[in-house]
C-alpha cells in the first residue's frame, strides 16, 4: 500500500532537520510500526544523502559554462593574463593545452586551460587549486615544472615548462628502444616518481602520454596528481572496443586509459603509490615489448586482463635478461603488497642492472660474477645468469635507504648538478627578496606587506568601459602578486567589495590588509585617463599616488603597461630606509638563507615526525654557523626546540626554545618569530599565560601576516578559556595565510576538537589528510572526533590501523588505549596501557591520566597528571580543554591543578 | 507559427487576462514567451565570451522587458511571467533533448546552441528527457512540488523567488525541495536500473 504522501513529506523533513545519527530513533517513534511509511521516507533520505549537488545548478546556467569552452580555437593569438597564445598543442584530460609565450619572462610556457564545465563545483575548484600547488611544489628535474596557476577572465590555466619533444608514445612508437634507453627512461620516470611520493603525491596516471621525452634523452613525467581531480567515480564499464578509451567521465574528456590502471584503480579502491609502480611496470614491459601487457578487443576484456591474467613473459616478444624479467613481474604482481613497496626499490633494482648491462657490455660477453654466481657461463649481450634466490633488493640496501624527502632531494639535486646555475638564481631570488624587505620596513613599523587592489572605478559615461576597469584591476592584482613576500588579496575577495562605499580603513580591515590601491578609470574618446593611489589602512592617509594618461588604441598594452609601472613606483617608494636593521634580520649570505628556508620546510612537516624537527634543528644550526648574525634562524632554531623530541627532556628543549628566542631578540627586538616562539614557552611551559598573550600581540601587531602567530594566539585563545570564538578566528586568519601547511591544518583540527565542535573537526582533519593521507596525527585526531560522536567503530578500526602502521609513534599507541578504555574494552585497553607505561616517551603521563580517567580510575588519573606537571608533559596546557578529563573537573584535586597551571575554572 | 510582432500591451493584457482566470490568454500567451526566450536563450549561448554567466532569471527577465509593457510592472505579473517562463523551459530543453537524440542517429548533427544546455544536462547526469517523464509522474503526487522543481531547476529561480511565484513560504519551499529532489533522483536511478 503506498503511504499518505503528506505524511512521508513530514516525515522526511522532519527527520533532515535532525543528525543523521538521530534519524534512526527519531523514525522508530515517528513512523510507529508503519513499516511502508519508513521504507518510503528511509529510501528518499538515502537518495537525500547521495544528491547534495544533484540539480542544484539550474540547467541553463551549466549550459553556459559548457559554451565557455566553445571558444578554444580562438585562443591562439588572444592573450591569458600575461601569456600570449601561440598555437594549439593538444587536448589531453584537463583541457587543451597550448603553446604560449610569458610576456614577463619572455619564455615559452605550455598552457593548460581547464574547461569550464570543471569550474561548476567550487569545491572541486579549490581542491584543484590546492593539489595543484602542492604538485607545484615539487622540484626535480624530471618532473615537469609548474609555473602558475591562476586565473584570467574566469579561466582557469597552469602554466608550466615547455619541453620540446615527445611523449614517449610516439617516442616508442616504430622499432624497439634499445633495452638500455628503456631502463633509463623508466629509471628517469622513476626519479619523478620517488619525488613525488615522498611529498605525498601519486600520480594515478602514468603512460606513455604522460612521459615527455626530449630530444637528448631528457625525461619529463607531466600532469602528477591532477588525474583523480578530473576523475568521477564511476567504475569502468565494457564500451566502444578499444583499449585506449576508457571511459567518458565529463563531457569531451576520455580520462586515464585502463591499460596502465592498477587492479586497485580498476576496482575502484583507495590508491596509494602502488598504484604509480604498477603503471611504471606496465609501461616498462610495452617499451620492452612492444605490446601492453593486458590486451583484449573491450576495455571489458583489457580489464579483465588486468584483473586476473598474468602477462605473457617477455621473452616471447625479445630476449630480455631474466633480472629484468623479474623486476617487470613484481612491479606487476597483482597484490599490492607482492609488488615493490616503493619506486626506490624499484629503481635500485634497475640501476643494478643497469650497471650490470654496461659492465657485461664492456666485458664483451660474459656474465659478471658480482652476485656470487660462478658459472661464468656464455651469454648473449643482454642476457644475465642470474642468481639464485629472492631480488637482491631485499637482503640489499633497498629497504634501509628510504626516500629521502623532497627538499633533501631537492638540495641534493641542486648541489650535484648545478649549483652555479642554482647561486644565480639564489642571486636574483635575494634581490627580489630584498625589494620586499624594503618595502615592508620602509615606513618604520607600518609594514606594507600586504596589500589590496580595489576595483578601480569606472567614471566613463560609458558603461562598457566597464571591462576596462575590471581588466586594469585583475592585471594590477597579477602583476603585484609576482612580488615574493607581498601579500595581495585575491580576485575575489576584492571583487566582493565591488560597488561599495568604503573607506579605506574599514576596506582595509575586512580585508585585512596595510595598504589599498584605489583608482579610477575615465574613457574619453578613444582617450583613457586611469588614476591610481596608494593609501596606509590604519589612518587613512596617502602614500602615493599617480596619473596615467594613455591611448585606448592597444588596451592589453596600457593594462600591462600601468600594472608595470604601478609595481615599479610602489617599490621605489617603499624604498630608501631601515637597511641596517634589515641586515641584521636578515642575511646576505645565500647559503644561509637557504638552510634557513630548508629548517622552515622540516618545521612545517613536523607534527608526527621528530625525525623532522631534528633536521631542522640542524638547518638551522648551520645557517647560524653560516651568519651569526642571522636572527630569523635563531627564531628557526627556537621554533623547532618547541616542539622536539624528548631525548634532551622537555627542560632542556625548551630552555633552548627560550634562548635562541631570546638571541633573535636581541639581534632585533621587533622579530615577530621571535616573539612567537618566547609567546608558546610561556605558554606551553612557564604556564604564564598573561605573559604569552603580550608576546603573541606583539608578534601580531609587528606582522600582522605571521600565519604563526595566529595560530599560536588562537590557540591561547582557547586554552586560557578566553574565547573559543575569537580564537578560531584567528586560527582562520593563519589558514587563509598559509592555506598548505600541514601543521596549521592539522592544529586547526585539534582546536575544532578542543572547543567540542566535532563535526567541523572530523572536516578538518579530512581535509588535513588529503594533504598527506599518511599523517598518523590527523589521524589520531580524526578518530578522537569520531569518538565524541559515537562512531566507535570507525574509530578504532583508524587507530588500530594507525597504531599498527606506527606502533611507536608518540601518539598511536595512548590513542587506541584510550578509545579501548572509553568504549568498554578494559582488557584490550589495560594491556596497552601495560605497554605504554613501560615505554619512555614524552607526554606518556599525561596520556596515562586520559586513559585512566576513561577506565574510571580517578585516582591513578590524578597521580599521573601530577606527575605529567611535575615534568611539565607538552600537553598540559590543555588541561582547561581536555574533553577526556570531563569527569574529574568537579574534583578539588583537578581543580588545584589547573590552578597551578595557570587556569582557574 | 508567428511569434513576431506582439506588443507589450498585448502580452501584458494576456497576462492579466491569465491571471483572472482566462485559460485562453495562457494558449495565446505561450507561442510568444517560447519565442522570445528560444532567441534569447540561443543568443546568449552563441556569445563568445565565457566569462558572461548565463542566469536563467536573467534571460526570463530580458523576455520580460522585451516582451510586457514595462510602464505597468507588477509583481504579481512577473511572477505569472516566471512561473510561466520556466515551464517553458522545460519544454524547450526536453523537446531538444528529444529531437536530438534523434538527430544525431541521423548523423547530421547540427551544432544548435540549445544543445550545449543538454550537453550541459548530462554533465550533471542528467538526462533530460527522463527528467521530464520523472517530473511528470512527480506532479501526479504532489503537483505543487513538480513546479517547485520547475521554478529552481529549469527557471534557476532562487528560494525566495519561488516562494513569491507560488505563495508559500520560503520553508515550504525548501521543503518541498528537498523531498522533490530526493524522490526525482530515485526515481531516475530506477529508470536507469531499468534500462541496464
Amino acid at each position: 500500500m503506498t503511504p499518505n504522501w503528506q505524511r512521508v513529506k513530514d516525515v522526511f523533513c522532519s527527520a533532515l532537520e535532525r543528525e543523521p545519527a538521530q534519524r534512526a530513533a527519531f523514525l522508530d517513534r515517528a513512523c510507529d510500526g508503519d513499516q511502508s511509511l519508513r521504507r518510503e521516507v528511509e529510501s528518499l533520505l538515502a537518495s537525500h544523502e547521495q544528491a547534495a549537488s544533484f540539480m542544484e545548478t539550474p540547467v541553463i546556467e551549466a549550459a553556459a559554462q559548457v559554451c565557455g569552452e566553445a571558444p578554444r580555437e580562438s585562443l591562439v593569438e588572444q592573450r591569458v593574463g600575461q601569456y600570449e597564445v601561440l598555437s594549439e598543442l593538444g587536448k589531453g584530460g584537463m583541457g587543451v593545452v597550448y603553446l604560449a609565450r610569458d610576456a614577463k619572462l619572455d619564455r615559452k610556457v605550455a598552457l593548460k586551460l581547464l574547461p569550464a564545465y570543471f569550474m561548476e563545483d567550487r569545491e572541486r575548484v579549490r581542491r584543484f587549486e590546492r593539489e595543484a600547488r602542492a604538485a607545484s611544489a615539487l622540484n626535480h628535474p624530471n618532473i615537469l615544472t609548474i609555473y602558475e596557476v591562476g586565473q584570467s577572465d574566469g579561466q582557469h590555466f597552469i602554466a608550466t615548462e615547455f619541453v620540446e619533444g615527445q611523449t614517449l608514445r610516439q617516442h616508442a612508437a616504430g622499432a624497439l628502444l634499445k633495452i638500455g634507453e628503456v631502463i633509463d627512461i623508466v629509471l628517469q620516470a622513476a626519479g619523478a616518481l620517488a619525488a613525488a611520493h615522498a611529498a605525498g603525491i601519486v600520480h594515478r596516471d602514468i603512460k606513455p602520454e604522460n612521459v615527455m621525452v626530449r630530444p637528448d634523452g631528457y625525461v619529463k613525467v607531466l600532469d602528477f596528481g591532477l588525474a583523480k581531480l578530473t576523475q568521477r567515480r564511476t567504475a569502468p564499464v565494457a564500451s566502444e572496443g578499444t583499449t585506449r578509451i576508457v571511459f567518458k567521465t565529463e563531457p569531451g574528456v576520455v580520462m586515464g586509459t585502463v591499460s596502465y590502471m592498477s587492479p586497485e584503480q580498476a576496482r575502484g579502491l583507495e590508491v596509494d603509490e602502488r598504484t604509480d609502480i604498477w603503471s611504471l611496470g606496465v609501461v616498462l614491459y610495452e617499451l620492452l615489448a612492444g605490446h601492453a601487457p593486458f590486451e583484449g578487443a573491450t576495455t571489458g576484456d583489457v580489464l579483465v586482463a588486468v584483473l586476473d591474467r598474468e602477462p605473457t613473459p617477455l621473452a616471447q616478444w625479445r630476449e630480455v635478461p631474466a633480472d629484468l624479467e623479474r623486476v617487470v613481474c613484481q612491479a606487476l604482481s597483482k597484490e599490492r603488497e607482492e609488488r615493490y613497496q616503493t619506486v626506490q626499490e624499484l629503481s635500485a633494482d634497475l640501476k643494478r642492472l643497469k650497471q650490470r648491462l654496461e659492465f657485461e657490455a664492456g666485458l664483451g660477453r660474459y656474465a659478471p660474477s658480482e652476485d656470487g654466481d660462478p658459472s661464468g657461463a656464455p651469454s648473449s649481450a643482454y642476457t644475465i645468469i642470474d642468481p639464485v634466490g629472492r631480488p637482491t633488493h631485499e637482503s640489499g640496501d633497498g629497504r634501509e635507504t628510504r626516500a629521502p624527502r623532497i627538499a633533501e632531494y631537492l638540495l641534493a639535486q641542486v648541489s650535484r648538478r648545478r649549483r652555479t646555475a642554482v647561486l644565480v638564481l639564489l642571486g636574483l631570488v635575494l634581490t627580489a627578496a630584498s625589494v620586499v624587505y624594503i618595502l615592508q620596513f620602509a615606513r618604520g613599523r607600518q609594514a606594507i606587506d600586504s596589500v589590496a587592489v580595489l576595483p578601480l572605478v569606472n567614471v566613463s559615461a560609458d558603461p562598457d568601459a566597464e571591462y576596462l576597469s575590471d581588466g586594469v584591476t585583475e592585471s594590477l592584482i597579477n602583476s603585484l602578486s609576482q612580488l615574493p613576500g607581498l601579500r595581495v588579496m585575491s580576485r575575489d575577495s576584492v571583487f566582493r567589495l565591488k560597488g561599495r562605499d568604503l573607506d579605506a580603513q574599514t576596506a582595509g580591515r575586512e580585508l585585512g590588509v596595510r595598504a589599498l590601491l584605489m583608482g579610477r578609470v575615465v574613457q574619453r574618446g578613444d582617450g583613457l585617463s586611469i588614476s591610481v593611489e596608494l593609501v596606509d589602512t590604519h589612518d587613512n592617509s596617502h602614500i602615493w599616488g599617480e596619473q596615467y594618461s594613455r591611448r585606448l588604441a592597444d588596451i592589453l598594452a596600457v593594462q600591462e603597461d600601468i600594472s608595470k609601472s604601478v609595481t615599479e613606483r610602489l617599490r621605489l617608494k617603499l624604498s630608501g630606509k631601515d637597511k641596517e636593521r634589515l641586515a641584521k634580520r636578515y642575511t646576505e649570505n645565500t647559503e644561509a638563507y637557504q638552510l634557513y628556508m630548508r629548517g622552515r620546510y622540516f618545521w612545517d612537516k613536523r607534527p608526527g615526525d621528530v625525525d623532522v624537527l631534528e633536521k631542522a634543528i640542524r638547518s638551522f644550526n648551520q645557517a647560524i654557523e653560516m651568519d651569526p648574525n642571522y636572527a630569523l634562524a635563531y627564531a628557526g632554531l627556537g621554533d623547532a626546540y618547541l616542539f622536539s623530541a624528548a631525548s634532551l627532556g622537555r627542560k632542556e628543549t625548551m630552555a633552548r626554545a627560550r634562548a635562541a628566542a631570546k638571541k633573535a631578540l636581541e639581534i632585533d627586538d621587533t622579530l615577530a618569530e621571535a616573539h612567537t616562539t618566547l609567546g608558546f614557552v610561556k605558554m606551553n611551559f612557564d604556564f604564564d599565560w598573561p605573559g604569552a598573550e603580550q608576546e603573541f600581540k606583539r608578534a601580531l601587531e609587528l606582522n600582522p601576516n605571521y600565519a604563526t602567530a595566529h595560530q599560536f594566539y588562537g590557540a591561547y585563545l582557547i586554552q586560557s578559556g578566553r574565547s573559543n570564538e575569537e580564537g578560531m578566528r584567528e586560527l582562520r586568519r593563519a589558514l587563509e595565510i598559509d592555506p598548505l601547511s600541514l601543521a596549521l591544518n592539522w592544529h586547526a583540527g585539534s582546536m575544532l576538537y578542543y572547543t567540542r565542535q566535532y563535526d567541523e573537526a572530523i572536516e578538518q582533519f579530512q581535509k588535513t589528510l588529503q594533504l598527506d593521507p599518511n599523517h598518523s596525527l590527523s589521524r589520531v585526531g580524526l578518530a578522537q572526533a569520531y569518538l565524541q560522536k559515537g562512531k566507535l567503530a570507525e574509530a578504532i578500526r583508524i587507530l588500530e590501523e594507525v597504531t599498527t602502521a606506527r606502533p611507536k609513534a608518540a601518539e598511536s599507541r595512548p590513542g587506541l588505549a584510550y578509545a579501548y578504555a572509553a568504549t568498554g574494552k578494559r582488557a584490550k585497553a589495560q594491556e596497552l596501557t601495560n605497554l605504554i607505561e613501560t615505554s619512555a616517551q614524552g607526554n606518556v603521563t599525561y596520556h596515562l591520566a586520559r586513559i585512566y580517567t576513561a577506565l574510571g580510575k580517578t585516582d591513578q588519573a590524578l597521580r599521573w597528571l601530577e606527575k605529567a606537571y611535575d615534568e611539565r608533559a607538552f600537553n598540559m596546557f590543555f588541561l582547561g580543554v581536555e574533553p577526556a578529563f570531563d569527569s574529574l573537573r568537579s574534583d578539588a584535586r583537578f581543580e588545584a591543578l589547573l590552578r597551578r597551571v595557570g587556569l582557574e575554572n | 507559427m508567428t511569434i513576431r510582432a506582439s506588443a507589450p500591451q498585448e502580452v501584458t493584457q494576456m497576462l492579466l487576462d491569465w491571471s483572472q482566470g482566462d485559460q485562453q490568454a495562457l494558449d495565446r500567451l505561450i507561442p510568444v514567451v517560447y519565442g522570445e526566450l528560444r532567441r534569447l536563450a540561443s543568443r546568449h549561448l552563441r556569445r563568445e565570451r565565457a566569462d558572461h554567466t548565463l542566469q536563467t532569471t536573467a534571460l526570463i527577465h530580458e523576455a520580460y522587458l522585451k516582451l510586457v509593457e514595462q510602464r505597468n510592472v507588477q509583481w504579481q505579473n512577473r511572477a505569472h511571467f516566471f512561473g510561466i517562463a520556466a515551464q517553458l523551459m522545460r519544454r524547450i530543453l526536453v523537446d531538444h533533448a528529444r529531437t536530438r537524440h534523434r538527430v544525431k542517429r541521423g548523423g547530421a548533427a547540427m551544432r544548435v546552441p540549445l544543445e550545449e544546455v543538454v550537453v550541459a544536462a548530462e554533465g550533471l547526469n542528467i538526462n533530460l528527457v527522463s527528467l521530464d517523464e520523472a517530473l511528470t509522474k512527480l506532479a501526479g503526487v504532489d503537483s505543487r512540488q513538480c513546479r517547485t522543481v520547475e521554478l529552481r531547476f529549469f527557471g534557476g529561480l532562487s528560494v525566495e523567488e519561488t516562494a513569491e511565484v507560488l505563495r508559500v513560504s520560503a520553508a515550504t519551499v525548501k521543503n518541498d525541495w528537498s523531498v522533490a529532489k530526493a524522490w526525482l533522483r530515485r526515481e531516475l536511478l530506477r529508470g536507469e536500473g531499468r534500462d541496464t
